[in-house]
């Protein structure tokens, strides 16, 4: 490898280190960060269209920002009014879950201690105002389980306040990154930034998608099914697909519990989790083609890896960027490696066959 | 009134760099919308005077457009072509990834868009139209330079039919 192309790769690997232990000691002053990070590079595909037609970025950003908080205002008085109604319904319904949960618990003991042995019969372990409190808890809890994925005042305050900026700023950050980069590495960089902002771009974005989808899909799915907790279960189950695999997954635990003790019956939950197996399918079969043509290919024993990895080290917030980082990864060896290719860069044969026939 | 609005509502910036766009011949047949896609997909820097943009037998990754100042094209040590402003080189890194021709070096302080291949690629993908007017543009500059090269004497190549 020729001597100046050691230095940006030594400068690179220093850099990269370097980033990787801030990150590590100081991930928890950074997660709001990241979090309006991923928010403003999701959102700024929207506010480019509107930039290509010549209107200011800044006009842009203030008006969705407006367009947002009218939103909140007007749903205030629907959405927000009928999770208060539902936890209102819950609190009035709690005994009767309770008593229907206590009397399939019964009945299910008691058919089993007819089948079995009398040395391996169950005992009647389950106390009914125990239960009733624990079921009433529960289900009380869904809005609290959906709050505490993320902190409250980032949620809330931190995080729009700082995807302001973010947005305002668009892309000045790389334009001044590329100002400041020796002239003979712009190519370079610019092949970086480019294959980075192109895998992260469209996971980020798909996963977006595949929120949604699962937040409309599992909400039409309850209400049909008569389950309560509809609206949360929903948001809990679109905001847990950020990590992949998990929206069906803690959609189906949560929605099945929840159904179960609404109804009292197993064949409720069950039903809520086939709906959650359906979502699932219908996501791999529909939308996971569509985003793995536009996103990141990677296997998924290298997903796992990350994920584990992720968690292990960040705890929830490793999960939630397990892959991301992964995809930068990925876009920084594919560079590299198309880097140390190109030094023996050729044109394609077919072309240069095709070219020696003489230009008539 | 409506001049104030538009100011404030309008990046008039943006649209000059817009118009300076559907000005070259590459983009000439650009909407203002694509236009403005691509000015999007561009990188600006500012290179100083005697600041080397390539070397010679650098692979090209990116298109160069000059909007201000003036590059000089350079091969063995003499200047062989100065670029002027709403001039544009390294074109063929939208092609082929090849060793450059020619160094390329900022004569004076100079302003340049840089279009990187993978974000044309990418504009291809989800603006195809785009795409199609480049490349076409891009295809008609070819030919006319084999046009003229093959009608250079001694070039060696077929005559032009």
């Amino acid at each position: 490898m020729p001597e100046r192309k050691k230095t940006p790769l030594l400068l690179g690997l220093a850099g990269l280190a370097a980033a990787a232990f801030a990150v590590f000691h100081l991930y928890h002053v950074l997660i709001p960060f990241l979090l309006s990070f991923a928010l403003a590079y999701v959102i700024s595909p929207l506010i480019g269209r509107f930039e290509a037609r010549g209107v200011r970025r800044e006009v842009v950003v203030v008006g969705l920002y407006a367009a947002v908080l009218l939103s909140i205002v007007l749903l205030a008085n629907t959405v927000i009014g009928l999770a208060a109604g539902q936890l209102q319904d819950l609190q009035a319904q709690g005994p009767q879950y309770a008593a229907r949960a206590k009397s399939f618990l019964d009945a299910t003991i008691a058919g089993l201690n007819g089948r079995l042995p009398a040395g391996l019969r169950l005992p009647r372990m389950i106390d009914p105002k125990e239960l009733q409190a624990q079921a009433i808890q529960q289900v009380q809890n869904l809005p609290g389980y959906l709050l505490g994925v993320f902190p409250v005042l980032s949620l809330f305050f931190l995080i729009p306040f700082i995807t302001f900026f973010l947005l305002i700023d668009g892309g000045d950050l790389i334009e001044g990154f590329i100002q400041r980069c020796p002239s003979r590495y712009v190519e370079q960089v610019l092949h970086l930034t480019s294959e980075i902002d192109m895998s992260l771009g469209n996971y980020l974005r798909g996963l977006i998608l595949v929120a949604l989808a699962i937040f409309c899909a599992s909400f039409v799915g309850l209400v049909v099914l008569g389950v309560d907790q509809a609206l949360a279960i929903s948001l809990l189950a679109a905001l847990s697909s950020f990590v992949p695999y998990a929206g069906a997954v803690v959609g189906a635990v949560v929605g099945g519990l929840a159904a179960g003790f609404q109804f009292g019956t197993a064949a409720a939950g069950f039903k809520v989790v086939g709906l959650f197996a359906a979502i699932r399918l219908g996501d791999e079969m529909l939308l996971q083609p569509y985003i793995a043509k536009h996103s990141v290919d990677l296997h998924p024993l290298l997903f796992l890896l990350a994920f584990m990895a992720g968690g292990e080290l960040f705890g929830f917030v490793g999960l939630l960027f397990a892959i991301p980082v992964l995809c930068i990864v990925k876009a920084v060896l594919r560079v590299a490696w198309a880097w140390y290719v190109s030094e023996e860069a050729m044109g394609s044969p077919e072309i240069a066959d095709a070219a020696a026939i003489p230009y008539v | 009134m409506l001049k104030q609005l538009r100011k404030i509502f309008f990046n008039q910036q943006f649209a000059a760099r817009r118009r300076f766009l559907k000005s070259l011949a590459l983009f000439r047949d650009l909407s203002d919308r694509d236009a403005g896609l691509l000015a999007q997909a561009l990188h600006s820097r500012v290179y100083h005077s005697g600041e080397v943009i390539f070397e010679e037998g650098e692979i090209g990754r990116a298109l160069f457009i000059l909007e201000s100042g003036k590059v000089d094209l350079v091969k063995s040590g003499a200047t062989i072509f100065s670029v002027k402003p709403g001039d544009f080189f390294g074109e063929m890194a939208l092609l082929e990834q090849l060793p450059r021709t020619a160094k390329a070096v900022a004569a004076e302080r100079s302003q340049l868009l840089l279009l990187y291949r993978s974000k044309l690629d990418a504009l291809q993908v989800s603006h195809p139209r785009i795409g199609v007017v480049i490349m076409a543009h891009l295809a008609q500059l070819l030919s006319a330079r084999l046009r003229r090269f093959s009608q250079l004497p001694g070039s060696g190549a077929a005559p032009d039919a």
